[in-house]
């Protein structure tokens, strides 16, 4: 009854918007514009083309959109790992494991430890493979963390190393395996929706279709959004990732709920790995390496808490965008990988800080309401 | 509230400490009021109280844990402050709680001289650090019971007092408190360390006691200081005291003030435990019948929390058997409880009952999870409506069902625990210290809810540590102490006393060997 009413008068239009996006949303949103007026006007100040470049449909489709979707892919499945309060150093290496294993089903490389692996040609088969190689990693994971109670930071970094020498170990003589006469296959890379829509160009670059990798992307991010917001496997991470001895007591069964994020996480990455055999025509062991930095600074830069229980797919899908738009944007500035590297380890500590920083301000709120109540 | 004068007879030895109009307060509570006690050289004296009646505030405040809010400490006539525990040490005061701080790998010697080993060469002198330590050791006896080369983490919680004492004693300790000393010790280990004690006072340190088992402290303590919510009720010679009469002035406490409970009649029995043995626990059997409030009362440590998450498969058991309504189940996980019919509001809802930075919809919708989804799809406006029910019924005072959990004050977040369990609809329901940290008016409002399910047929267990609301609410009461079931009273047996006597029952009285033992060392020799 009051509370009902008080909840009411405070939802105006705006505020019923900004409720939407979420407040931390809001933040990057603006990070965001400043960055791409960055990149567009006061390059132009300087007399350097990164403007010009960047709004053309060459660059936003073929550039940025494409180079978005396998960090945007892990960070979505690791999002849901930190939100639960743990993390997956891993997902890079699966990565590499589902692109190899991907790659193998399709062409077939003979034998490998003794199992005899014939080419299929089916598309779906080989990009099924790559997802369940995915999802048996994070089984393993998951069953490590869980029953020989290894804290995950460490049980991760362990099978980061080991799942990438998997990944060398099921490639014949660690050798990269050739997609790139598969064309049903690569098509999953190259390929292109709407390309016949009449959008007029932009910047000199005609339209071109929306890739298939973004739309993957794209419909695999809402699917874990809805899973995380709607469903009561997505409630269980929030409380577990929030107190875990209060969600337990509460009837949450904890193994159970990690096992499953790990083996979502897991699937996630090896579908990413899919991709990657796709873009880069061969599904080649070194396929994921050092991914896994960039998911985990996109998840953090989207506003989940380091402690877990805080986070969302969307502030996810915000900060993929927004390191997307940076390295994009020093690319058509003509930074070397190097600085990018830099920025992007920068980045990551910032995000946590800002992170604890904004943990902290809510743990003081608590506190003196706390004391007052 | 006075004093007697028998205790400060004019021959009496000069007070090492003296505390002077000691207060301090919490934010929800005034934990001690206008204290003055004088504790002597030479002397053993006793805090004696109930659960919360300030022991444990006030042995903080002389070790430097807490500040006091107004009030004096003189430490031999010159007034002192602290604001670390390390300060009083060094001042000669210190106070040895149950699990005093151990270093793990590293040998007694060690552990009793850290911070100050001898040196030669800037190395540890190791030869020099072990003779003095075995001569100390074999000096006050205790050579036999703490072999040198333990490690910290090998050492038994005996041991570990011991380590502090000697710690204690190589400072030069004017003033040495001991916290429950005995509550985890074998008679043979209570005996040296009493042998200890009366050694200590006898070499002019002034010792404070404290303990809630009556017998030994009418056989150790020359004085007895009793509080009782937060004030000094009485300071008097252990040779003028009985047993009975210590009891009486620790409860004290008028009845008429906590609310009662309406008369119901109950029903079949939804809840039978029998011989559960645990880790914590000892033949521990007991039933809860539908429509009936059941008190468990004990001291801290009787192993009241630990039996109710035995019973909801939080902690393991050993053996033992539970029946729900006559059906014998196993419970393995908190969730295989809450599927059959067990509720469980924890003590300490911050760190185990709420998900603080989760909202108040999502707190209490979290334990029928299973029940409002369909194909793992939550039905979002059936949580909404059952959330909002149970919110309205409980009066919880929030600005929306959207607010985070942990910016409610104590009472409402309390009340966010109970509307998940009253929304589960269990058979019974575990409420363990529901009213812990919560104001006035909100638990005057929890009794009436209890007492409101007993009547819609719930069975309730209700753990407690305040003795007034036990009698209020409960229509049976076990009294619990060292993980057993010390005693049942009906609601007609039941008083303070009762309860009382039960939960104190001394270890040593229920030997043959320690009963007559007991009441002939009352007074010292």
């Amino acid at each position: 009854m009051n509370w009902k009413a008080t909840a009411q008068e405070h939802n105006g239009g705006l505020q019923r918007l900004v409720r939407f996006i979420g407040a931390d949303n809001l933040s990057l949103l603006f990070a965001l514009a400043v960055l791409i007026v960055l990149v567009t006007v006061v390059s132009g100040w300087f007399g350097l083309s990164g403007g010009e470049k960047f709004f053309s449909w060459q660059n936003l489709m073929n550039s940025l959109a494409q180079a978005i979707v396998i960090v945007g892919l892990l960070a979505v499945g690791e999002t849901v790992v930190i939100v639960a309060g743990a993390l997956d150093i891993s997902v890079g290496s699966i990565a590499s494991v589902g692109s190899v294993v991907s790659a193998s089903v399709l062409v077939g490389v003979g034998t490998v430890g003794g199992l005899r692996i014939l080419p299929t040609d089916n598309v779906l088969t080989a990009v099924m493979a790559g997802i369940i190689a995915g999802m048996v990693a994070g089984l393993i994971n998951g069953l490590i963390i869980t029953q020989l109670r290894v804290n995950p930071t460490i049980a991760t970094l362990g099978t980061l190393a080991a799942f990438a020498g998997a990944a060398f170990l099921l490639a014949p003589d660690g050798k990269p395996i050739g997609v790139v006469t598969q064309t049903n296959f690569t098509w999953l890379a190259q390929g292109r929706f709407l390309s016949d829509l009449a959008i007029p160009p932009l910047a000199g670059s005609k339209w071109t279709g929306i890739p298939v990798l973004t739309v993957v992307f794209l419909v695999v991010t809402v699917l874990v959004h809805v899973v995380m917001s709607y469903t009561d496997f997505g409630r269980a991470i929030y409380a577990i990732g929030g107190n875990p001895t209060a969600a337990r007591l509460a009837g949450i069964n904890l193994a159970r709920v990690r096992i499953l994020m790990y083996v979502l996480s897991g699937g996630i990455a090896g579908l990413a790995g899919v991709l990657l055999a796709a873009r880069t025509t061969s599904g080649n062991p070194v396929n994921g390496t050092g991914l896994e930095l960039q998911a985990i600074t996109a998840v953090f830069l989207g506003g989940a808490a380091t402690s877990g229980g805080k986070g969302t797919i969307f502030g996810t899908f915000l900060a993929v965008i927004l390191v997307g738009v940076l390295n994009n944007g020093m690319n058509l500035l003509g930074f070397n990988t190097f600085i990018q590297r830099v920025a992007l380890g920068m980045l990551l500590v910032a995000a946590v800080a800002v992170s604890q920083w904004r943990q902290a301000r809510a743990e003081r709120a608590r506190t003196q309401v706390a004391a007052r109540g | 509230m006075t004093i007697p004068t028998s205790a400060t007879p004019p021959s009496a030895p000069r007070a090492t400490l003296e505390i002077r109009h000691v207060s301090k307060a919490f934010p929800n509570v005034q934990a001690l009021t206008d204290i003055s006690l004088d504790v002597r050289a030479g002397e053993i004296l006793a805090f004696m109280g109930e659960n919360g009646a300030g022991k444990s505030t006030l042995l903080k405040i002389i070790n430097g844990d807490y500040r006091m809010d107004s009030g004096t400490l003189l430490l031999d006539g010159r007034p002192i402050s602290f604001s670390s525990p390390n300060d009083a040490h060094k001042a000669g005061i210190r106070v040895i709680y149950q699990e005093p701080e151990i270093i793990p790998g590293v040998d007694v010697a060690e552990n009793i001289w850290v911070g100050e080993l001898p040196k030669r060469f800037g190395l540890i002198d190791r030869r020099r650090l072990n003779e003095q330590v075995r001569r100390s050791l074999v000096e006050y006896g205790f050579d036999d019971i703490l072999p040198m080369h333990l490690l910290g983490h090998e050492l038994s919680s005996a041991q570990r007092q011991i380590v502090e004492i000697m710690r204690a004693l190589k400072s030069g300790v004017r003033v040495l408190a001991l916290d429950e000393p005995t509550s985890s010790l074998t008679d043979d280990e209570v005996e040296r360390l009493f042998a200890l004690v009366r050694r200590l006072r006898d070499m002019g340190v002034a010792i404070i006691y404290v303990s809630h088992r009556i017998k030994e402290i009418l056989k150790l303590c020359d004085r007895v200081a009793i509080l009782r919510d937060g004030h000094l009720i009485a300071v008097r010679p252990a040779a003028e005291l009985t047993e009975a009469e210590i009891v009486r002035l620790m409860v004290g406490r008028e009845l008429s003030d906590v609310f009662q409970r309406r008369p119901a009649a109950s029903g079949r029995e939804v809840l039978r435990v029998s011989g559960l043995n645990s880790h914590w626990h000892r033949d521990v059997s007991f039933h809860v019948n539908a429509g009936e409030v059941v008190g468990f009362a004990g001291l801290i440590g009787a192993g009241r929390t630990e039996l109710a998450k035995v019973v909801f498969g939080e902690l393991p058991k050993t053996s033992g058997r539970i029946l729900l309504e006559g059906r014998e189940v196993t419970i393995r996980r908190p969730d295989d409880a809450i599927a059959k019919g067990i509720g469980f509001a924890p003590e300490d809802r911050k760190r185990e009952g709420l998900i603080l930075i989760r909202s108040v919809l999502e707190n209490s919708s979290l334990a029928i999870l299973p029940r409002l989804s369909r194909f793992h799809f939550v039905r979002r406006h059936m949580e909404r409506a059952i959330a909002s029910e149970y919110v309205h019924k409980l009066r919880v005072r929030t600005p929306s069902l959207e607010q985070e959990a942990g910016k409610l004050s104590g009472g409402n977040q309390q009340k966010v625990v109970l509307a998940r369990w009253l929304a589960a609809k269990p058979k019974v329901l575990i409420l363990d210290e529901p009213t812990r940290g919560i104001d006035v008016g909100a638990k005057a409002e929890i009794y009436r809810l209890i007492d409101d399910l007993a009547g819609q047929g719930l069975g309730i267990m209700f753990i407690s540590s305040e003795l007034p609301e036990i009698l209020g609410l409960s229509d049976r009461i076990y009294v619990m102490q060292n993980g057993r079931i010390t005693g049942e009273l009906s609601r007609a047996e039941a008083s303070e006393e009762a309860v009382l006597a039960l939960a104190m029952a001394d270890q040593l009285s229920g030997s043959p060997a320690g009963t007559n033992q007991g009441s002939q060392e009352c007074t010292r020799a």
